[in-house]
């Protein structure tokens, strides 16, 4: 019995410690606004992911490695 | 073997719990009678006020992209129909009702819209898509749910509309 009980406990710890709260289909009002994404520059994004592949020579997907000069 | 039994099923309640949710309202439900305030103005807008015409429900907000192009869609479809057979009402869900004016201002619409930015109505309906409509006949029961928006979604909408006007109010067949 005791075992249960503590079992119980350790899902319920788990449960509640995923911090989860459903966002209703009304309430993403925030999370619509333009600085709320991800990249809320797409522009700025791009060239910065150019920057940063050209240097590199490594990149998270989209392109091959450069050599430095960024004209690839 | 019964401990294994209550352990499985507390762990499954405790994965259930944090989606459990009100259900959505489908078609054949009654529409929950409800008065919520206008939109940037006086007085309050009542479901019950209709009774009698074929209501058009639409829940909108400003942030929403879908509900932005069915706004002007529904303001044309408000012109296609007989105004003492058919009555449109939106409720805003915008958290700033000022967002919700601005864009009126450039946008129109010649029908009544509530504000509700606590979100109780759509809670009520078992709203769980951005737009959702509801067309509800004479008698206050929903005959069609439509949920999201896209182009050319209107003339499904008028045909449910003229199907809907053509039935006659119960106890008058």
């Amino acid at each position: 019995m005791k075992r249960i009980v503590i079992s119980m406990l350790i899902l319920s710890t788990l449960a509640i410690s995923t911090g989860c709260v459903q966002v209703k289909p009304w309430e993403r009002d925030l999370l619509a606004r333009r600085d709320m994404a991800w990249d809320p520059d797409p522009v700025e994004a791009k060239r910065e992911a150019h920057i940063y592949f050209s240097k590199e020579s490594s990149m998270p997907g989209g392109s091959g490695g450069g050599g430095g000069c960024g004209c690839n | 073997m019964m401990a294994f039994r209550a352990l499985v099923l507390f762990a499954t309640l405790m994965i259930c719990l944090p989606s459990a949710t009100a259900s959505a309202l489908e078609a054949g439900d009654r529409a929950p009678a409800f008065a919520a305030p206008s939109l940037g103005g006086e007085g309050m807008v009542e479901l019950g006020k209709y009774r009698g015409k074929v209501v058009y429900l639409d829940f909108w907000a400003s942030w929403c992209g879908p509900c932005l192009i069915a706004i002007p869609e529904i303001e044309r479809m408000r012109s296609e129909f007989p105004e003492d057979q058919f009555q449109i009402i939106a409720i805003n869900l915008d958290q700033a009702e000022k967002k919700a004016l601005r864009f009126l201002e450039k946008n129109p619409i010649g029908y009544p819209s509530a504000s509700d930015p606590k979100g109780r109505l759509p809670e009520k309906f078992g709203v769980d898509t951005m737009p959702t409509s509801y067309l509800i006949d004479r008698d206050g029961v929903i005959r069609y749910v439509h949920r999201g928006f896209s182009r050319g979604d209107g003339s499904r909408l008028r045909e449910e509309i003229r199907a809907l006007l053509r039935t006659p109010k119960l106890g008058k067949k």
